[in-house]
């Protein structure tokens, strides 16, 4: 699989992205060096608590970082061997949403409420291409069949607000595959769906990846949902990449302490009763006050005095995935396993 | 569209009073509109015997003034002036408002604060004497009065779309309208915007409202525009009668109160028809 993958070729490639917050308090590092990449067809989900800089990063590509405070300091994004940083904006809104679109959370609130379902599809069809209205509508009510909405027809004049959840989830996503992108970005989007829609909303945008071959970057702090569709796992916690890796692998042995920690604290239907899921204990460091060395030593029952000293680098420890752990690497040559790539 | 506009017309007759405020500015409109027809002569023309009451002489069914003016005529010419001088104004203001809150609430950071330090520079001045000095410099002409009414009245309407604007454009969908590749004009005007309206627009209304009683007061006080005829002139010519013949004020001043009431019932049925979370019940 992950041969397969890497023969691809790279539509997405962020560079040491670096995002800082200015504020009162002074300039947060929330995005630290982070490097990304994704190929056509392939899915990479984003992993993190909320606040590690994943949002930040998808907004960061779309360029659409709130300013004040958010500000790209170092980096790059190119996109097809494009640097996007180097973009007009009006460049950058020919990208937007023709090459590269994005999903949000709250479908409920991501619809202008005051405009039809139709009427927004066919203006999102009609805003990159210039086609007209009949034919705009025509694509609107076939979109609309391929995310499966039953009475296509009918629920073009449907306003938002009389649709459920998991139907303008639908709705968005018919609005972001409009124009046929390269690279689909979906920012939690099934955190606001009820469980039985996640699955189908889940396997809606597979399917549609597998028919398309676009790229799907998956943002999302539900390891269920990295199961279900990733093929490369990116874990970041306080804005740093700590951890990139196929997802099989991922699951079977988690180098990171932090993504060993994520994994023991997802309940699992596997797992014995009365059997506690293990906590991370502690909370992640504040961005004003983040610590010399690893910044998850302060919950790390495996620190060590490196730890705290040195900041540990992204390191090729197992053919196909980084971490950026030292207690991982001891670990690893421990057992008597090479460590490389 | 045209199911839609079915749709908004049975939204508004649900509620009774703007019907029949509708229904009220729809007369004044038709009078305004048939003046000319129903007086073919002007209104300022001394026709009859001064002060006779109305309904006393038919040829008069609202009586004479001092002067021996019909006042029905000059009330069918006054709705012209009084409506158009409305209309105008609001729009103006409408124009202006909705512009300088717009850029305000969008742009952010020092365009949001210059423009709202203009806007409040505006506000505090007094109105109606902002309005007279304006009146007094450019001349006593119909669309300078419109001007100057405009011009003192966009504030409200300049902050109202600032907060509505601001509400709105952290909300999700405009989000999704950047993700989506549109420029910052389509989305202040054509996603935000529609959001916006329904206040702004009962605003408006309210403006005009508001514009007719500044046209009353500007010609009250005599800096109208001497040519034609007005509600508040026929009420300032009045005044000086009002013990005996206070018809001469009552006739045109419940023309203002009833105009003014028909633009807000209008106004209010607007609010509850463009709001789409009431369009199920």
């Amino acid at each position: 699989m992950v041969v397969s993958m890497s023969k691809r070729p790279v539509i997405l490639d962020i560079d040491s992205l670096r995002v800082s917050l200015f504020t009162r308090r002074g300039v947060l590092p929330a995005v630290d060096g982070l490097s990304l990449t994704v190929a056509a067809g392939e899915t990479v989900a984003i992993v993190g608590e909320s606040g590690c800089g994943k949002s930040l990063t998808a907004l960061a590509v779309m360029r659409l970082l709130p300013d004040p405070p958010a500000r790209v300091v170092g980096g790059a994004v190119r996109f097809m061997g494009r640097d996007l940083a180097a973009l007009s904006e009006r460049e950058m809104q020919r990208v937007r949403g023709k090459d590269i679109s994005m999903v949000f959370q709250d479908p409920m609130t991501s619809l202008n409420p005051v405009a039809t379902v139709g009427d927004q599809l066919i203006e999102a069809i009609r805003w990159h291409d210039k086609v007209s209205r009949q034919e705009a509508r025509t694509r609107a009510v076939e979109l609309l069949r391929r995310v499966r909405i039953p009475d296509a027809e009918r629920r073009l004049n449907d306003f938002p607000h009389q649709m459920s959840g998991g139907m303008s989830q639908r709705v968005m996503i018919a609005m972001a595959i409009a124009c046929g992108p390269k690279l689909l970005i979906a920012d939690e989007p099934t955190t606001a769906l009820d469980v039985t829609i996640q699955a189908q909303i889940l396997e809606l945008m597979k399917e549609l990846q597998a028919n398309s071959g676009m790229g799907l970057i998956i943002i999302t702090h539900d390891l269920g949902v990295v199961a279900e569709t990733a093929d490369r796992v990116v874990v970041m916690y306080a804005g740093r990449k700590v951890e990139d890796a196929p997802v099989e692998a991922l699951f079977e042995r988690p180098l990171h302490r932090y993504t060993r920690g994520l994994l023991g604290a997802t309940p699992s239907a596997n797992r014995r009763r009365g059997n506690r899921l293990a906590e991370i204990a502690g909370s992640v460091p504040a961005l004003s006050e983040l610590p010399r060395g690893c910044t998850f030593q302060n919950r790390c029952a495996d620190a060590s005095d490196r730890c705290r000293a040195e900041k540990p680098a992204l390191t090729p420890l197992l053919p196909g995935r980084t971490a950026a752990c030292f207690a991982a690497e001891e670990e690893l040559s421990r057992h008597g396993i090479a460590v490389g790539p | 569209m045209l199911p839609r506009t079915i749709d908004f017309a049975r939204r508004f007759a649900r509620n009774r009073a703007a019907v029949v405020g509708l229904l009220l500015v729809i007369l004044v409109i038709g009078i305004a509109l048939a003046a000319p027809w129903i007086y073919p002569r002007n209104p300022l023309r001394i026709v009859g015997r001064p002060e006779i009451w109305p309904f006393v002489n038919s040829r008069f069914p609202l009586g004479t003034d001092s002067l021996g003016r019909d006042i029905a005529a000059m009330i069918a010419y006054g709705a012209r002036t009084t409506l158009l001088i409305g209309l105008c104004a609001s729009i103006t203001a409408t124009l202006i408002g909705i512009t300088v809150g717009a850029a305000a609430a969008y742009f952010g950071g020092w365009i949001d604060e210059m423009l709202m330090r203009f806007t409040e520079l505006f506000q505090t001045i007094p109105n109606l004497i902002f309005v007279l000095t304006i009146v007094a410099i450019l001349g006593q002409k119909l669309e300078y009065v419109t001007i100057a009414v405009g011009v003192v009245t966009w504030t409200p309407i300049a902050r109202l779309t600032r907060a509505e604007f601001l509400s709105l454009r952290d909300r999700e969908f405009v989000q999704a309208c950047r993700a989506m590749g549109m420029s910052n004009l389509r989305i202040m005007f054509g996603e935000i915007l529609p959001n916006a309206l329904p206040p702004v627009i009962v605003l408006s209304s309210l403006v005009i409202a508001g514009a007719v009683l500044f046209e009353s007061a500007v010609s009250f006080l005599g800096l109208g525009d001497p040519n034609v005829s007005s509600w508040g002139r026929l009420i300032g010519d009045g005044r000086t009668l009002i013990r005996t013949s206070w018809y001469i004020c009552a006739v045109p001043g419940l023309a203002i109160m009833l105009t003014v009431l028909a633009l807000n019932l209008v106004g209010d049925g607007l609010n509850d028809a463009l709001n789409p979370k009431l369009r199920d019940r």
